[in-house]
């Protein structure tokens, strides 16, 4: 078995209206990988985090801006332990490294909840930049 | 997702159907924000019984409206949390902060705490 299968690509507008169809597409998908329900809901909060991260601060908010994203599913070490792997890609603008630190949840501040729902939802959150391009990859491993 | 209002004697309910992300949490937000500060109605109920989802930008409107009415010393008060929201606030380790009942009676009859 491929340690690494491609099961899905999908490219979207950077426009806020397209959250519910992403959502709509990746809970059934992250269940045909074999995630329960709670777990299905994490990669959900952790996708719609991060494109909502890419529309607001990658592309300030601009619309019909591309994002690419890929859905792989993934074996770990062990091979009954396969997990799902999402990578986004756009072009916008390179993320403020103070951003990517994260901010303390429990404060009541209006801002900079995304990246700790991401973090606390998936088991790998990375950020890089290649080129003109900011790519973000999570993975998830069924426990 | 949907928001519409009832009034009682000062009170405002919201009830809010569907999901709550970017797409509309700025209507939820000046929703809530136009009763605090415009209208200065002292106690604000939302009605979350109809929203399965709720991201960090709904949630961010929830803090607004919280953070409005501790500066008008007015209520922002809480009712029926799917499992989904609760856990999302959870996630957030707001939870606490928030004055939260499991329905409509019980917010409206709850002393300020």
């Amino acid at each position: 078995m491929p340690r690494r299968q491609l099961l899905l690509r999908i490219q979207l507008m950077s426009n806020p209206a397209v959250l519910c169809g992403v959502r709509g597409a990746v809970s059934p998908l992250a269940g045909a990988v074999g995630f329960g329900e709670e777990d299905c809901h994490k990669i959900t909060l952790a996708l719609d985090e991060a494109i909502t991260n890419v529309i607001r601060h990658a592309y300030g908010g601009k619309l019909e801006r591309p994002i690419k994203i890929e859905f792989h599913k993934v074996n770990g070490k062990d091979a009954a332990k396969a997990g799902l792997e999402i990578t986004l890609t756009d072009r916008g603008v390179k993320p403020n490294p103070d951003a990517l630190k994260g901010l303390p949840p429990g404060e009541l501040r209006s801002g900079g909840l995304g990246l700790h729902f991401m973090r606390q939802s998936m088991d790998t959150v990375v950020h890089t930049r290649v080129g003109s391009t900011n790519r973000l990859r999570m993975v998830k491993y069924i426990r | 997702m949907q928001i519409s209002a009832r009034h009682l004697d000062n009170t405002t309910i919201f009830d809010v159907t569907g999901d709550i992300d970017l797409a509309n949490s700025p209507a939820v937000r000046k929703a809530f924000l136009t009763e605090l500060r415009e209208k200065k109605i002292p106690r604000v109920i939302v009605n979350l019984q109809g929203v399965k989802y709720i991201d960090s930008s709904g949630i961010a409107s929830l803090v607004e409206g919280l953070k409005a009415s501790r500066d008008l010393k007015a209520r922002f008060i809480l009712f029926g949390l799917s499992k989904s929201a609760r856990e999302v606030l959870q996630l957030s380790r707001l939870l606490k902060l928030f004055e939260i009942y499991e329905n409509e009676e019980q917010a409206l009859s709850a002393e300020s705490v």
